[in-house]
């Protein structure tokens, strides 16, 4: 609960959290009026903060002695945040003392299992035959309820959403696929708040350190086998008693904070003024992945050399691909080297491809009724101005006397005209 | 649509100078050090708690040294960091566990250092608040230089300060000062005795706040409401408005502070009495008296 509680208070305004932290020790309502003195920043953004804490129930209204509207934070929330930061109250993750781990396990090699337990998944999504092994049904069954994969002829395939969700960088990747486990977790009959408790424990644990796995539920138990076979977690046998969290579950909530960059990896991908793109990998993964939006050109044994060409571009799109995450993807994958730079990736190919998305959205569908042959212009006018002032009005070419209106106004014009018939007959 | 990564770093100076905290308890004060250190420790957890990528550094600015409470080096780690046995989150236990031990180590040294002397000897009343400064400039530079690419640091110190100001430590302190402004590093202070001119010029030039606390006791409210924003947000909070600096400088022969004085035409050093060699940049200055009219004289 009070890791629910700590992670809120990440996901909101900046201006809220300050809110927070000023009233934490407060246990009386403070006027509302008060608490809008303490900033200087403009009224929305004030209300926005105030609004957040609302609707997250971290605070509520109660009018003061005297009838003024105040705030008060949520008891419950104040406690157990007065607990995370000070102390005291009964502990919430798994502590007992282990004895020092036989085969204890450091970071770089957490890391390296989480990635590579990650990839098989992506591995499996694309169809290749690297690493697969480890890839069994849960993980299958939840990629083809997400929509990332569709059955053909008894074998899975990836489909548009699929190609989607790999641009994506891991921990947003993690973090969709997390929600799409939980979304199918109660049909496996298991508790949707025991795994989000146990899930929120892990992301706020320290990387590199043991857990115990004792005084876990049965359900709990289940799902640590689970976050297992994702790399979330290393678990040396399937019967010992610790586990090791990895990055990609301590990362779970920063995922959300606006991270961008893949901080365990380093990024490959250069792409040059010219269109040209150079990605130093070897991983058939990343090459099918680049090769979405890019004309390959040579493949070298560590290096791949594609351009970025307005057709391959344009195939993408029609996949349904945005030029925004082609742009993130270059983006969050780019080489150190590019990272130096600024802008990251070279404003005219940055632009180039927004340019070409654009150019797809040149036509605009409109439904719509077309009225012509009108007898007379003063007919067509009457009629074109009655639909102008409704705001009906799609087109109109008065020399050929005909005007379209949308659909919905097509009854309400008909109508009109009949009236005028009638009237003037 | 790309957000910069952005850490933010607090370097947190406290002074644990034993002479001025045992005189305030002598006086019967309420506040002690135990319970500034409970507030820093607060506030530092807070620091972490707002952002996942907020970092944090404690330096202790002691009579005579100057030494990181946290985080400590990375050598000295023998045994693991034990769980928390309550609720409490697990790195915002080990930053207090640590304040706490770090402070008491310190503290005992001192004792032990007094009890091996024969004769009381005076100890210096004044803390090494340069020295500290210098090591957090150091620290934030490394930190910085370590930082991946593509993330930016934004650094700022605070200085909780209660012993009085020496104009010993005038030349270090403002060399210290001046880095840290060409560095774009803020200064905090946040004082729990008399006003210091030196720290109030320190705030001032480099865009931080500057606060003399009112009532002693309340003294963690007051580090989460004045100090705990970083510098983007105090934009957006209404703080304590600036106060007035007392710009005087200390004198380079006496270290003085002083209102008028004479500077050094070459290297612009401060004396407060007349010199006929700059002592720091050995200029000698020859007195012109007035002039005289007997030459002229003779030359008709």
């Amino acid at each position: 609960m009070m890791c629910v509680k700590l992670l809120i208070s990440r996901d909101i305004p900046e201006l809220a959290r300050h809110y927070v932290m000023r009233l934490l020790f407060v246990d009386q309502a403070v006027a509302q009026a008060v608490v809008q003195q303490w900033s200087a920043a403009p009224a929305e953004e004030q209300f926005e903060a105030a609004a957040a804490l609302v609707e997250l129930r971290v605070w509520y209204e109660k009018p003061l002695p005297g009838g003024m509207p105040g705030w008060l934070l949520n008891h419950i929330f104040r406690t157990n945040l007065m607990t995370a930061l000070l102390g005291g109250g009964t502990p919430w993750i798994g502590n007992k003392d282990l004895t020092p781990d036989k085969y204890t396990k450091d970071i770089p090699f957490l890391d390296k299992y989480a990635l590579e337990r990650w990839e098989c998944v992506l591995h499996f999504m694309v169809g290749s035959n690297e690493g697969t092994d480890g890839v069994n049904k849960d993980i299958t069954d939840v990629l083809l309820y997400s929509g990332l994969m569709r059955v053909d002829d008894g074998e899975p395939s990836i489909t548009a959403e699929g190609f989607q969700f790999l641009l994506l960088d891991t921990s947003a990747q993690v973090w969709f696929f997390l929600l799409q486990y939980l979304d199918t977790v109660q049909t496996r009959g298991m508790d949707l708040v025991e795994c989000l408790t146990f899930l929120f424990q892990l992301s706020f644990s320290t990387l590199g350190k043991d857990y115990c796995t004792e005084g876990m539920s049965e359900n709990q138990l289940r799902f640590l086998q689970h976050l297992r076979e994702f790399g979330l977690v290393y678990q040396r046998k399937r019967k010992s008693h610790r586990y090791y969290p990895t990055r990609l579950a301590v990362n779970i909530v920063s995922g959300l904070s606006k991270t961008k960059i893949d901080t365990h990896r380093p990024g490959f991908i250069v792409v040059e003024t010219n269109y040209r793109v150079y990605a130093y990998t070897d991983s058939p993964l990343q090459v099918a992945l680049l090769a979405l939006f890019c004309e390959m050109l040579y493949r070298f044994p560590n290096m791949v050399a594609a351009n970025l060409s307005r057709g391959s571009v344009r195939e993408a799109l029609a996949r349904g691909i945005t030029a925004d995450q082609i742009i993130h993807f270059l983006h969050s994958h780019a080489h150190p080297e590019m990272l130096k730079r600024n802008p990251v990736i070279p404003s005219t190919v940055k632009d180039q491809i927004k340019l070409w998305e654009l150019e797809r959205h040149r036509f605009k569908f409109n439904d719509g009724v077309m009225y012509n042959q009108f007898l007379s212009q003063a007919d067509f006018e009457l009629l074109r101005n009655y639909a102008k002032d409704t705001g009906v009005l799609v087109w109109e070419m008065p020399e050929k006397r005909v005007l379209i209106v949308t659909k919905s106004g097509h009854d309400d014009v008909k109508r009109f005209w009949k009236r005028l018939k009638a009237s003037s007959s | 649509m790309f957000y910069k990564l952005c850490s933010n770093l607090l370097v947190i100076i406290l002074d644990t100078n034993p002479i001025w905290w045992g005189k305030k308890r002598l006086s019967g004060e309420k506040l002690s050090l135990t319970h500034c250190a409970d507030s820093v420790a607060v506030l530092a957890n807070s620091h972490l708690m707002l952002n996942h990528k907020n970092k944090l550094s404690v330096i202790a600015a002691h009579t005579d040294h100057s030494v990181f409470l946290y985080p400590r080096p990375p050598s000295e780690h023998t045994s693991p960091p034990k769980a928390p046995l309550d609720g409490q989150f697990e790195v915002f236990n080990q930053v207090e566990n640590q304040l706490r031990s770090e402070i008491k180590k310190l503290i005992a040294a001192d004792k032990q250092k007094l009890d091996e002397m024969f004769e009381p000897v005076e100890l210096p009343s004044d803390s090494l608040v340069a020295g500290a400064m210098c090591k957090a400039l150091c620290y934030i530079h490394r930190l910085g230089k370590e930082c991946p690419i593509g993330e930016t640091l934004t650094s700022r110190i605070l200085i909780i300060k209660g012993s009085e100001d020496c104009p010993s430590q005038y030349m270090n302190f403002m060399n210290a000062v001046f880095t840290a402004q060409k560095q774009n590093i803020i200064i905090d202070a946040c004082v729990l005795d008399a006003d210091s001119g030196l720290l109030q010029q320190a705030c001032d030039i480099t865009g931080g706040t500057y606060l003399k606390i009112p009532q002693p006791l309340g003294l963690l409210q007051y580090l989460t409401w004045v100090f705990l924003p970083d510098f983007e947000m105090r934009s957006k909070m209404t703080l304590p408005p600036r106060a007035q600096v007392d710009y005087r400088a200390a004198c380079f022969c006496h270290r003085n502070l002083i209102d008028i004085g004479y500077v050094c035409s070459v290297c612009l050093s401060i004396y407060c009495t007349f010199s006929p060699i700059c002592s720091t940049c050995q200029t000698t200055f020859k007195i012109l008296g007035p002039q005289k009219l007997m030459k002229r004289k003779k030359k008709i």
